[in-house]
């Protein structure tokens, strides 16, 4: 670069300065808020199943049946509760069920046992038990993962109904978990938010920048001046690069401090492509800004253009492996994607970042496309000014 | 009915740029559709690689099993041990299924940690089957649970049928029903929602800016010295809102009830009284905003942080169940969560009134709360 062009850069850069000067409540909130959240979302956000609230009506009432409802009840995933002196009359089986029916409606209960007289007696008899489980399915999710541990507890309770030794399989299954051997949702969940909230920061901040100019009417100066439209777009991002970074570094000392999020590997180089995909957000934003016709435009686009494609495409809540190709290709513009892909091996597999060179080259390159495209847009627009 | 001009005056202003138009209803509906493709995609294909080591006829039964199911990709059936935490490190395999050699006495180098009494097969009958190790990669905590679950299921399922005649008790499979989502597909669950949530980001960050705007480009002055009320002001930066709001979700409910084939069990009426209630506390919170920042950008992140909130707490993405106690509150507060199970209760279960009442209750006694808050410190924040 030439001098020359350096000194006309670092111009845009310092006016870009001011304007964050002026508005220094913006910036101190935009430092505290990702922490908030942070704090919030990585201790409430789980997908583990707690306390399923479980009804077990039990019309046998023989020590087997109730065996089978203390086997549930030991299960730190279910909350389990049964009618109060439940009493078996011609009559009384019906209005249970009503009863179960209705609390269900309700969302008092999510599931319940119906275990019918003849339980113990069947078992006795060596033929197959008979028991009713009604889920209620108005959340897919909670309910796939309440019938899978029911089945589970199922098999384990009637592992009795075999000759002593045996198991309740013919073959044996181990299930084993790498990485993450509680299944606990945290380490899955932060580098989710970490990224989704890098992502959604750095868009945020340069959406604004050029969308302002042009309400006020600023960006006439910067269309007569000597200064060239690429010049521009770098200049108005850089001061904003920093602001993300210092918001970056501070959330990953939080994510580490507060949720244990480790890093094995080289800083040097996890600095060098969260820079990176800072950059994509940055540009990403500015984009915005340079279509956008005002500051209302701009945030709207942003936000729509954020949210919820850095949080439902990228894979931090629905495996990418299950979309269709359409939307994986869909997900494959989306930064956020390969930063997750990235953080989650660096942070929980320790594996090292020279796995994710391609990634990296994608967040690169994609920045670089945003950036032309936003100079190209720019550049159009003073020409038709002149 | 004053307030009626600065109701058109904002009602223009909603729609002067023509970017707004798409901005506000073909945005979210093209949105609405692919996170609707998105969600409704059950968690499918996942990739696995059989690691098989025996050779038993039982074992190719397992495998066939596990090949034609839809739930897994099976992308390689190798005969050799592999380095499992290596392949996990690269990503692209979610599960290791190994079955063991029982001819073999021990490997178990191979994956390490095993137990003492190591017995790679187990006989049982005249059958005999290997030992199953199914490795997973954690990470993603929700699909390894899925898809150990699914395997214990596949797995387990066939290996029971040959107990089935000797012990019928031990195969023993209850009975389940699932009432409201029978085939347990996510778009009934989330497809309304996700409208919901559309209409929740757009309606609450233009009414956040709403003064604020006014503020910076200096027409505020205009309207203070106008006769309208703080009430009168409230009314008509907000009703153009709400109005919006409920054509989106309109719009929304159409295109959910024909792409996806969502239609709603219960009355569509009681809808709509919970969106306006709902949306009066959400605007309530957008005008509080509004008065409380002090540009466009503070607004920004302010509407940001809220609307975050509101979705993270919402019971949409996680239950409200697992919360903790310390932060139980924040969904307590949380008109959005009241939504979503409104919603829920009348596209699945076709719940009335009688259900619902106390939800649409409290979410009038939050939005109340903010307005009588905004109302309370309109003066003070305009005028400095």
């Amino acid at each position: 670069m030439r001098p020359g062009k350096i000194k006309r850069l670092i111009a845009v850069v310092e006016k870009e300065f001011i304007h964050l000067r002026r508005d220094p409540r913006s910036l101190v909130i935009i430092f505290i808020m990702p922490l908030v959240m942070i704090f919030i979302f990585g201790n409430v956000l789980s997908f583990d199943l707690k306390k399923i609230e479980t009804l077990i009506i039990d019309l046998d009432q023989s020590s087997l049946s109730r065996e089978l409802g203390s086997h549930f009840a030991a299960s730190s995933f279910y909350k389990v509760f049964s009618f109060e002196t439940p009493t078996i009359s011609p009559t009384g089986k019906v209005d249970y069920l009503a009863k179960a029916e209705e609390w269900l409606r309700q969302g008092k209960i999510k599931q319940y046992l119906y275990i019918p007289a003849d339980f113990a007696q069947r078992f006795g008899r060596r033929l197959e038990p008979r028991v009713l489980v009604v889920i209620d399915g108005s959340d897919a999710n909670v309910a796939n993962r309440v019938y899978q541990y029911n089945q589970r507890l199922f098999a384990q309770f009637f592992s009795r109904a075999l000759p002593a030794g045996a198991s309740s399989l013919p073959a044996r299954i181990e299930i084993k978990m790498y990485f993450n051997p509680e299944i606990i949702s945290i380490p899955f969940i932060i580098p989710g938010l970490v990224a989704a909230l890098m992502l959604m920061i750095s868009a945020l901040l340069t959406s604004l920048s050029l969308a302002r100019e042009k309400e006020t009417g600023s960006v006439e100066l910067l269309f007569i001046s000597p200064l060239r439209s690429s010049e521009i777009i770098v200049g108005k991002t850089i001061p904003y690069l920093l602001v993300s970074l210092l918001v970056g570094l501070a959330i990953f000392v939080f994510a580490r401090v507060f949720f244990g999020l480790e890093f094995r590997g080289s800083y040097f180089l996890l600095f060098i492509i969260a820079l990176i995909y800072i950059l994509s957000g940055l540009a990403l934003g500015i984009l915005i800004s340079t279509v956008a016709s005002s500051q209302k435009v701009a945030m709207i686009a942003t936000l729509l253009g954020t949210i919820l494609p850095s949080m439902f495409l990228t894979g931090f809540i629905f495996p990418l492996e299950s979309l269709a190709p359409l939307l994986r290709a869909i997900s494959y513009i989306v930064p956020a994607t390969y930063f997750l892909r990235i953080l989650r091996g660096v942070a929980l597999k320790g594996a090292s970042l020279e796995h994710f060179l391609f990634e990296a080259g994608m967040l690169l390159a994609m920045s670089l496309v945003l950036l032309a495209l936003a100079s190209k847009k720019f550049q159009a627009m003073r020409q038709a000014k002149r | 009915m004053r307030f009626f001009f600065l109701f058109r005056k904002e009602w223009r202003e909603i729609f002067r740029q023509r970017e707004m138009v798409a901005l506000l209803f073909i945005a979210p509906l093209i949105q609405t559709i692919i996170l609707g493709y998105v969600v409704r995609t059950d968690i499918t294909n996942i990739p696995v690689e059989i690691v098989n080591l025996s050779g038993s006829l039982e074992t190719r039964r397992l495998i066939n099993r596990l090949l034609a199911s839809p739930l897994f990709d099976v992308k390689s059936i190798s005969r050799e041990p592999v380095a499992v935490e290596k392949i996990f490190k690269k990503g692209k395999i979610k599960a290791v299924i190994i079955f063991e050699d029982e001819s073999k006495g021990n490997n178990q180098a191979m994956v390490g940690g095993l137990d003492e009494n190591y017995s790679p097969a187990v006989k049982s009958g005249p059958l005999s089957f290997p030992r199953i190790q199914v490795l997973l990669d954690g990470v993603d905590a929700n699909s390894a649970m899925l898809a150990a679950g699914y395997l214990y299921g596949i797995l387990g399922q066939s290996l029971a049928r040959f107990w089935q005649r000797e012990y019928p008790a031990a195969s023993f499979q209850p009975m389940t029903v699932i009432r409201f989502n029978p085939s347990l597909t996510s778009i009934y669950t989330m497809g309304p929602a996700i409208v919901a949530l559309l209409l929740t980001i757009i309606t609450i960050l233009l009414t956040g800016i709403g003064l604020v705007r006014e503020k910076e480009q200096q027409t505020l002055d205009t309207l203070l010295v106008s006769r309208l009320t703080p009430l009168e002001i409230f009314l008509g930066k907000t009703l153009p809102m709400a109005v919006v709001g409920l054509i989106e979700m309109t719009l929304g409910i159409i295109v959910v009830s024909f792409v996806f084939h969502v239609v709603p069990r219960g009355n569509l009426a009681y809808l709509f009284l919970a969106a306006l209630v709902y949306l009066f506390s959400l605007l309530s919170v957008g005008f509080l905003i509004s008065l409380l920042s002090q540009s466009q950008q503070q607004a920004l992140f302010f509407c940001w942080f809220t609307m975050l909130l509101f979705l993270m707490l919402s019971g949409l993405l996680t239950p409200v169940e697992n919360i903790p106690g310390a932060f139980r509150w924040l969904t307590v507060i949380n008109p959005l969560r009241y939504l979503i199970a409104i919603i829920r209760e009348i596209f699945l279960k076709g719940n009335s009134l009688a259900y619902f009442w106390q939800e649409i209750l409290i979410m009038a006694g939050l939005g109340l709360v903010a307005f009588l808050f905004s109302l309370g410190i309109f003066r003070r924040s305009v005028i400095k």
